[in-house]
């Protein structure tokens, strides 16, 4: 973990129009709960759209997407990663600052949101266990975002594949393509943390924490073995 | 600047993306001093520069820079510095976190003073603390070499270094090519400009379609090509008695007579240069004007291709 | 060469046989439609490199597939239809999604971020035509892909069907009812996403505007209706282009599945009025554009 690094990267990833994007999304969130709650304060009905349908559908895996790809996947673009890879530093230190700077984004925003919500939505006990949920997965997130940056040139788009396609249409459908979905892990921990009938955990808390965990060594092993082979690409190419 | 630790060589070094060969087989050994990497826009330059720079594999061959390879040892960055030919640079940075940055990248022991003496060396005194998003093209990649020679490497590669340079800027460079060389270090840069290299180093490297065409002094290379008979321009003030002189001379093989002067043919160089001044006094002619018409690197290029 | 720019005196131009093109020059509308058949293909990743074609592919083929797996339902299944063509189309929401996320960026992000619009809008072409064309494209582009699997399962199930000729001939009404779907779902989900592609010249981000576009108003419905009566739940799906779709399905086809109420032609309103403005914010967009 290289601090030179992760402090450009921080100030490249907040200083960007792109970062903005990512703002509208925890305020709808957040204001939905809220006025939602202000309409029916019983949460049964409206409780799982906005925590699982919104918050885990939606808010944390499309924040990770942006940031994820952001820490990496600019520099690729316009070549600036020279800079740093013309160095001596580990190429495991560099991943490793980038995750950290990636992660620590999206549990800021993602774990800050859902905390309200869950807090708008039941006790102050269920919104901890939301946020304990984003910051796990926010790491799984990003370091398979940090890998697809390192794999393909279109890391953004076929993470949204991966987000909407498998996890959202074919989870929905076949029963075995959940395990494979770091949005499940996410309503797993949550709901053995604070249960609620809001959430409707498809897998048990040991199987989520193992594949979060291998989802999220995987990719960051993935990250520093590509990024070891990198090939610059010239301006023609 | 500690003494050059080794050299850069290279050993039958071929790259390949499937069917295209960008690099075929070439061998060099290149030591103290400024070189310079010549050829035609896809002639090979940009891939060489990256295999010695430890961003491209080589599909065959050895290559090594100070006696280790250079793909995937992220420790020869300690000798190695790179100027890409990508120009972006981190705008949101001012041109002393830029450098700064990269000396703590490199582990000095004191950064700060490195940056400092970076930036002076490039002559961006004044303006680094100004963000790099609002430099010149120019300046901007005076800072990259900057960031490059932050850490005194001992082999230096530039790719494409005085792209959109001035004059002016384009001197400064040359003269800091050469000082970094004259303390010892390797400088290896990659251009397809001709006179950039003419005035910056005799040494060349010439590729060709991804082959080594050439090697050594580029004047004497091109005398080394006996088979075309060098060409002169030359516009004096009385033409037709020039070229009736000079078509007595054993050395010249034609001579044009034109609307913008005479075209000589020369068959032998050293005979010929010797020989004109000796006929323009006797013959009282004044000479304005001499130019070897393809003694540039130009009519190189093109008659290593035509091989 | 050193030695001609040493003459002295005045400049000529030589006649290399240049002459300018003086014959019949094609007008402003083939300009357009030669740009629009240049986007479709595109969109497609015809006559591009094999990479350009690996998303839209995809989604193709997920198109396809349902197709086929729906064909073979109904083969197995006699005279049982276990989904309409209405119900396929609604099915493939997601994948249409991802394919205007893929597709729209690529029309239209792209030419922004080469700035190659100096380029087309020096040709009599109008800056509404482009934007227009670019739009018409998206929208056929999407039409294609549900008609292409949409008339699968119509063969499939003209062959399977039992019946005799008026059997074959409701299932041909049935399919050009779903033709007619299939292109409302293409005008409206193809005019909300190609203006907020034209707002980014970035690929990535535009196809992330696109989903968060799409999806992101999907759980307020979710809530809404939890929440609210029966008039809001009649009329929360109109803040969602795709839900608004179902609507207007409901209404037009007598579909039972959404009750919409009275507000059937409300939908079809909000509907005229979405693509209108959509239309028009793209067109204000490129009249905008400073290259």
């Amino acid at each position: 973990m290289n601090a030179t690094i992760a402090s450009i990267t921080a100030r490249a990833l907040l200083g960007r129009r792109r970062f903005l994007l990512l703002l509208p999304l925890p305020l709808l969130l957040v204001g939905l709960a809220w006025l939602a709650h202000g309409l029916d304060p019983d949460p049964s009905a409206w409780g799982e759209p906005v925590v699982a349908g919104l918050g885990f559908a939606v808010v944390l895996p499309m924040i990770a997407l942006v940031v994820g790809t952001g820490v990496l996947g600019a520099e690729i673009d316009d070549g600036t990663i020279v800079h740093v890879l013309a160095t001596p530093v580990a190429r495991r230190d560099i991943v490793l600052a980038k995750l950290a700077v990636a992660a620590g984004v999206t549990t800021a925003v993602t774990a800050t949101a859902m905390f309200l919500t869950g807090v708008i939505v039941g006790s102050v006990r269920f919104g901890l266990g939301l946020a304990v949920a984003c910051v796990v997965c926010s790491i799984a997130y990003s370091a398979v975002f940090l890998a697809l940056s390192l794999l393909t040139r279109r890391p953004v788009l076929l993470g949204l594949l991966y987000v909407l396609i498998w996890e959202g249409l074919l989870g929905n459908l076949l029963a075995g393509s959940r395990v494979l979905s770091i949005q499940q892990y996410a309503v797993a921990i949550a709901a053995e943390i604070a249960p609620s009938p809001v959430l409707h955990a498809r897998l048990s808390l040991p199987l989520a924490l193992a594949m979060s965990a291998a989802f999220a060594v995987g990719g960051t092993l993935l990250a520093i073995d590509r990024l070891r082979s990198f090939r610059l690409a010239g301006e023609t190419s | 600047m500690p003494p050059s630790t080794g050299t850069v060589e290279l050993h039958g070094v071929s790259r390949w993306y499937g069917n295209v060969v960008a690099v075929n087989d070439v061998s060099m050994t290149l030591g103290p001093g400024v070189t310079g990497l010549l050829g035609p826009n896809g002639a090979g330059k940009t891939t060489l520069l990256q295999m010695m720079a430890g961003f491209l594999p080589p599909s065959r061959g050895e290559l090594t820079v100070a006696g280790r390879p250079s793909w995937r040892n992220p420790e020869i960055y300690r000798v190695l510095g790179l100027v890409a030919d990508r120009e972006a640079v981190p705008g949101f940075l001012t041109a002393w976190q830029f450098v700064l940055a990269s000396a703590r990248l490199h582990e000095l022991p004191d950064p700060e003073r490195a940056t400092e003496r970076a930036l002076g060396q490039m002559e961006l005194h004044d303006a680094w603390h100004r963000r790099l998003g609002t430099y010149s093209k120019g300046m901007r990649q005076r800072a990259r070499v900057a960031a490059a020679l932050v850490h005194q490497p001992t082999v230096l590669l530039l790719d494409e270094p005085f792209n959109g340079m001035d004059p002016r800027q384009r001197l400064h460079m040359m003269d800091l090519l050469h000082r970094t060389a004259d303390a010892g270090a390797i400088v290896l840069f990659s251009s397809h400009i001709l006179e950039e290299v003419e005035q910056v180093s005799g040494t060349v490297q010439v590729m060709v379609a991804g082959r080594l065409a050439a090697s050594g002094d580029y004047r004497s290379i091109r005398r080394l090509m006996t088979h075309r008979p060098h060409v002169f321009a030359i516009r004096s003030s009385d033409d037709r008695r020039l070229a009736v002189a000079l078509m007595a001379e054993p050395a010249v093989a034609g001579v044009d007579i034109g609307q913008s002067g005479l075209t000589v043919r020369a068959g032998d160089y050293g005979t010929f240069a010797r020989a004109l001044p000796r006929i323009v006094q006797r013959e009282r002619i004044r000479v304005r004007q001499v130019t070897p018409s393809d003694e540039s690197l130009e009519s190189v290029f093109a008659y290593l291709v035509a091989q | 060469m050193a030695s001609d720019d040493a003459a002295v005196g005045a400049g000529v131009i030589h006649d290399i046989g240049y002459q300018r093109y003086a014959g019949p020059r094609l007008g402003r509308r083939h300009v357009v439609t030669a740009l629009y058949l240049h986007s479709l293909r595109t969109a497609f990743g015809l006559g591009r490199s094999a990479a350009a074609k690996i998303f839209p592919g995809i989604v193709v083929g997920v198109a396809f597939a349902a197709a086929v797996v729906l064909v073979a339902v109904r083969s197995q299944a006699g005279g049982v239809i276990p989904y309409t063509y209405l119900q396929f189309i609604d099915g493939l929401g997601i994948p249409l999604i991802v394919f205007l996320a893929v597709i729209a960026p690529e029309l239209v992000s792209r030419d922004l971020r080469s700035r190659v619009l100096p380029l087309y809008f020096s040709r009599p072409l109008r800056r509404s035509d482009y934007a227009l064309a670019k739009l018409a494209a998206t929208v056929s582009a999407v039409w294609l892909l549900l008609a292409g699997p949409l008339l699968l399962i119509f063969l499939g199930g003209a062959f399977s069907r039992s019946g005799g000729a008026s059997a074959v001939w409701r299932e041909f009404t049935d399919f050009l009812g779903g033709l007619g779907y299939a292109a409302m779902t293409a005008v409206v989900l193809g005019a909300f996403a190609v203006p907020l592609a034209s707002l980014a010249s970035r690929r990535a981000i535009a196809a992330v505007v696109i989903v968060v576009g799409f999806v992101a108003t999907a759980p307020v419905i979710g809530v809404v209706n939890a929440i609210g009566g029966a008039t809001a739940q009649q009329l929360s799906p109109l803040v969602n282009p795709a839900t608004l779709l179902t609507g207007l399905e409901a209404w037009i086809y007598r579909d039972e599945k959404l009750d919409v109420g009275r507000y059937g032609p409300l939908y079809l309103l909000v509907a005229v009025a979405l693509v209108t403005a959509c239309g028009a914010a793209l067109i204000a967009r490129y009249r905008k554009v400073t290259v």
